[in-house]
């Protein structure tokens, strides 16, 4: 600033100056160039220090303080450069090799010596900068005194001084962080990290000591002067552990050595070192905490150890850098905007500092976002085990809540939806199981559900694909806990639950319907709105009209009530067919439950069919009855005689019910007899109606007695038909066999395996290689090598028969009526040659009434047909359908 | 079952029907009733024929959007000099069916000594000796025989009457007709 206004006066009065003069200014800067020199490199010798002062004097005379104050400068740049600088590298010389090495590797370079290393170097390069400072104030107060002499009125000593050592400063930092070299920070950052990691073991042992309650506040020097209360922490005074001065003499090594770093003006980079050490350490702390254990919560522990061991060290680092701050605000200008400046907090202040209340903010959000990433990346396994992971889940919404990075858990989850559940090897009930979990989970995660559609659509679009999605369904809505053991026997998991829990809300809801006719509440409703979270889809509708209804969901995979009420029905059929006893108190349970949901009128049928058995035990009794009052049954067939009483005959009205599949069956000859009197007397009663029995289905109860043996059995009318042949005659060949009972060999062969399993009947080829014979086993020992079947007096029906069904099911419905349709087509395009999809279409709707009429969809109509084009049965070329030829 | 089901849908379609079926047909029928139940004649056969699928190489279809209208495809039997060939046909069941046999013509040409050069048909079951026991499937079938065995007494196409015996030319007039038709019609 000084030197244009200088150096324009000096041009203007060069020519005034004398002979004389010239000579001593010439003279005073050689001597003064020769002694700034000396003092400089004159290794603490200040004897020249007179002779440097009287050379300003005489230069200043001259006014050419400007140009002593340059080249002071240019000369204290270089010594810095050649004693300072050079030197302070070469000591790091040795570790260059660790710059290509990440921050969080490991380090293969002994601690100590590199610690020494660290600490000599700076000691070392501290002690040349104190001296090279010492130097400048001497040129200062050279300067000084010489303004003090020439004129009365005061200089202001402190602008000087400033002026100069802030010049000096900048200087100072710009040489080094010109030479720096790779390694340093990489060394840095070692370094703190391996003092944290020796901290927190110190710290920790008093963590677990004092638990949450009490925390040490830290006497940060032997003298005790400050006690600081920092956040919620209590501060105890005295504290004085041999371990707890371990710690702050700790404490106070890295503070030195952040304080020298800081002199050098390495303040953002010290504060960067120490900064990614704590977020290093934290985060192996919150890995070790949270690891895979999601029955606890580990949230308020983290925080915990937040208070106790990082912003205890940042606490106390701060408080001791702020001794010396005062001295150095000069460095302030350099801070890494990811630190926050420790100078600002003043030493011995008595509420935790800004600076602090900034780190621990920083510090916890990080905690918040690691966690939160750790419990994203396991969120599968989280809600595969839900109910008891649920404080993983807690833990995981208090994060989110913090960080607001939702969108992340449902991308994650999602991917790993796919990756691990949508796959074919996993079956449709695990899926499902893990959906109603995921929408359990999610909903403590966030009520409204924005994010459970966003996750529940690739499993709802993966589970419309799947063929026994619906019976699934059906199964865990219909099977209440200890229901059918192939449910995957998990209680937990029924859905029944939810029919119930529906209830309940249903209940309340009404009860809200009472209030919001109050203005009043509406009022506040309506103050209480909030915008649905950024995540939402708009055209989902907004979060007052979702209600997370896990019902509803997974109704939704199905697309419609009808579908799954259609499946339902199904399946009570089956199960209702299937009984003996008329004992229907969990299915009418079960039917109202669902009634509430789906409506009264699509659940109809099913009324009627639990109606029907309502009606079959009412007429079942009334008819037993009627029989014994009338007169027994002759006598004379007493061997074989079955009274009315052995029988109970379920009574179905078959428009009601789903189809049933009826084999043809020859039944012995004595329940023949009783089959037709039950239905005699059903008709005297019942005029005009008349009975039809399915003779095929039902279950029978049967005694064997054998020579050696009684046991009992309960099969299907088919087997038992079958061993009742065997009364007369101890072996049948299959053929003979097959004609007795009127089903077709195959069916026999099938059949029959129950028997031979249990060890009843013996098959061996006969002479016509397509003929088998079976025997009865009459006596036990032979059959012995299988005996562990018989050892059971009572058997359900046999396991082989699981897949046979008495009602169509409705995949089958389905599959006949599509090749009803099938056969149209084909049809219609072999006289036609080719039509268009809705040629097809309208043809079908016109021509194809029969029993079901053809009602579906385009799109139904033409997936079934890309159907036939992948079976070769048809080709599809510029829209048009062709038979395959 | 089915009889007893069917009825209630013949009530429902009678109603609807009968307007549509009166415009397409150039002879109003005068008991709407009748047509209905003609319709719903058809609609069984139609039903059956699909069923019992193309497997023996005949099938008919309704042509548009009348029922009375059927387009009918036979295959020529394997092992006869029709083998590899398929016909199209055109069925038109009159209003008082199946009391009056159906009008069978050959749309393609059809080298045959009971067919005219118009597809004209000369066959018993269709004429004087119909009954209503037979239906869409047994005339169908019965024409894929005629194809096989001709009534060579009384022959519409006398040409094709006395080649018959030649095989290898009776051959040739079938495909050079059949493939000239073909022609014609794309």
């Amino acid at each position: 600033m000084e030197e244009p206004t200088s150096s324009f006066f000096n041009l203007a009065v060069l020519d005034t100056l004398s002979q004389d003069s010239l000579h001593q200014i010439l003279d005073s800067y050689n001597g003064f160039c020769n002694a700034t020199q000396s003092l400089l490199t004159g290794n603490g010798d200040l004897s020249v220090g007179s002779d440097f002062v009287s050379h300003v004097h005489a230069l200043c005379k001259h006014s050419l303080d400007s140009l002593l104050r340059d080249h002071f400068l240019k000369v204290l740049e270089e010594t810095f450069e050649q004693n300072g600088a050079s030197k302070f590298w070469r000591h790091f010389d040795p570790y260059a090799h660790v710059a290509a090495l990440k921050k969080n590797d490991d380090l293969d370079i002994d601690e100590d010596e590199i610690q020494s290393v660290l600490y000599n170097a700076l000691e070392e390069i501290s002690l040349e900068k104190q001296y090279q400072e010492k130097c400048l104030l001497m040129l200062v107060h050279a300067l000084q005194s010489y303004k003090d002499q020439m004129s009365e009125e005061m200089h202001n000593f402190e602008d000087e001084r400033n002026y100069l050592t802030s010049k000096y400063q900048w200087i100072v930092s710009s040489v080094l962080m010109a030479s720096l070299p790779r390694h340093f920070p990489v060394i840095l950052h070692w370094y703190f990290k391996s003092k944290l990691v020796e901290l927190s073991t110190i710290m920790d042992g008093e963590f677990h000591d004092t638990a949450f309650q009490n925390k040490d506040g830290m006497d940060l020097d032997e003298k005790g002067k400050t006690c600081n209360k920092v956040g919620e922490m209590d501060v105890d005074e005295g504290y004085s552990d041999h371990r707890f001065s371990e710690n702050s003499r700790l404490v106070k090594n890295i503070g030195k050595v952040v304080h020298d770093l800081r002199n050098l003006g390495f303040t953002s980079m010290a504060e960067d070192a120490y900064a990614s050490a704590i977020f290093l350490l934290l985060k192996a702390k919150v890995y070790g905490l949270a690891g895979d254990d999601f029955r606890s919560s580990v949230l308020q522990s983290i925080k915990g150890w937040i208070q106790a061991v990082p912003l205890q060290f940042l606490h106390a680092l701060l408080v001791y850098l702020g001794d010396f701050v005062s001295y150095e605000s000069t460095s302030s200008g350099l801070k890494s905007p990811l630190a926050p400046q420790p100078s600002s907090c003043c030493p011995g202040i008595d509420t935790p500092s800004e600076g602090l209340v900034r780190w621990k903010l920083r510090l916890e959000y990080f905690a918040y976002e690691t966690l939160q990433d750790l419990r994203i990346a396991k969120l599968f396994e989280i809600i595969i085990d839900y109910p008891e992971s649920s404080p993983a889940i807690e833990d995981l919404k208090l994060c989110l809540e913090y960080t607001g990075q939702h969108s992340k858990l449902v991308e994650s989850f999602i991917s790993s939806l796919r990756y691990r559940l949508l796959t074919a090897g996993a079956s449709t009930n695990d899926i499902l199981h893990q959906y109603v979990s995921t929408i359990k989970a999610l909903r403590t995660i966030d009520p409204a559900g924005v994010f459970l559609e966003a996750v529940g659509e690739p499993i709802k679009d993966y589970l419309r694909g799947r063929r026994d999605t619906i019976k699934c369904i059906v199964t865990m809505l219909t099977d209440g806990p200890g229901g059918n053991s192939s449910s995957s026997g998990n209680p937990g998991d029924s859905l029944l639950e939810e029919l119930n829990r529906d209830e309940e809300i249903q209940e309340n809801a009404g009860v809200d319907d009472d209030f919001n006719t109050d203005d009043r509440q509406a009022w506040i409703n309506a103050a209480r709105w909030q915008p649905d979270p950024v995540e939402a889809d708009p055209l989902k509708g907004s979060r007052n009209q979702r209600k997370v209804d896990i019902l509803g969901m997974i109704v939704g995979i199905i697309g419609s009530k009808d579908q799954l009420v259609h499946e339902y029905r199904t399946m009570l059929a089956e199960k209702l067919l299937n009984k003996s006893d008329y004992d229907i108190d969990s299915e009418i349970r079960t039917l109202e439950l669902l009634k509430i949901h789906f409506g009264e009128s699509s659940l109809q049928k099913c009324e009627i069919m639990l109606n029907d058995l309502i009606g079959s035990k009412r007429f079942n009794t009334n008819i037993k009855a009627t029989i014994s009052q009338s007169s027994q049954t002759s006598d004379e067939e007493e061997d074989y005689a079955i009274s009315m009483d052995e029988i109970s005959a379920t009574i179905i009205s078959s428009n009601f019910w789903p189809p049933i599949q009826d084999e043809p069956l020859n039944l012995p000859e004595p329940v023949e007899q009783l089959l037709s009197d039950y239905a005699k007397r059903f008709n005297e009663i019942k005029t005009p109606r008349k009975l039809q029995w399915k003779k095929s289905l039902g279950t029978v109860k049967l005694e064997l007695q054998f020579q050696d043996r009684e046991m009992q059995f309960t099969v299907a009318p088919v087997q038992a038909s079958i061993i009742m042949k065997f009364q007369d005659q101890t072996s049948w060949t299959s053929k003979n066999l097959a004609a007795a009972i009127g089903i077709p060999a195959d069916v026999l062969s099938r059949r029959i395996h129950f028997w031979i399993s249990k060890g009843i009947i013996a098959e061996s080829q006969g002479e016509d290689s397509s003929d088998h014979v079976y025997t009865i086993v009459e006596n036990m020992v032979e059959t012995n090598k299988n005996g562990g079947a018989s050892g059971s007096t009572q058997e359900l029906l046999g396991g082989d028969e699981e897949e046979e069904r008495s009602v169509a099911s409705v995949e089958n419905q389905l599959r006949k009526e599509m090749t009803v349709y099938e056969k149209f087509i084909l049809g219609m395009l072999t006289n036609f040659g080719s039509m268009a999809l809705d040629r097809i279409h309208n043809t079908l709707k016109m021509f194809c009434i029969a029993d079901p009429p053809y009602d579906k969809s385009l799109q139904q109509l033409q997936s079934f047909l890309s159907g036939l084009v992948s079976e070769e049965k048809l080709e599809l070329r510029d829209g048009m359908y062709f038979l395959k030829k | 079952m089915e009889v007893r089901s069917n009825p209630a849908a013949d009530y429902s379609s009678g109603h609807r029907r009968p307007p549509a079926v009166q415009s397409k047909q150039p002879l109003p029928s005068p008991q709407p009733i009748d047509t209905s139940s003609v319709s719903n004649r058809l609609q069984k056969e139609l039903m059956a024929l699909m069923m019992s699928g193309g497997d023996l190489g005949v099938s008919a279809f309704p042509d548009g959007e009348s029922i009375f209208t059927w387009i009918g495809t036979i295959e020529g039997g394997k092992g006869t000099m029709y083998e590899g060939l398929s016909y199209k046909l055109s069925l038109r069941f009159p209003l008082d069916y199946p009391f009056k046999p159906p009008q069978v013509k050959f749309e393609t040409m059809c080298f045959h000594p009971n067919v005219d050069q118009f597809g004209n048909i000369c066959l018993d079951i269709l004429q004087d000796k119909w009954s209503s026991a037979y239906d869409c499937r047994t005339i169908l079938l019965s024409i894929q025989s005629l194809l096989e065995e001709p009534n060579l007494e009384s022959p519409l196409n006398s040409y094709a009457a006395a080649l018959w015996n030649d095989k290898e030319d009776y051959r040739r007039m079938v495909h050079k007709q059949y493939f000239a038709g073909e022609a014609l019609e794309s």
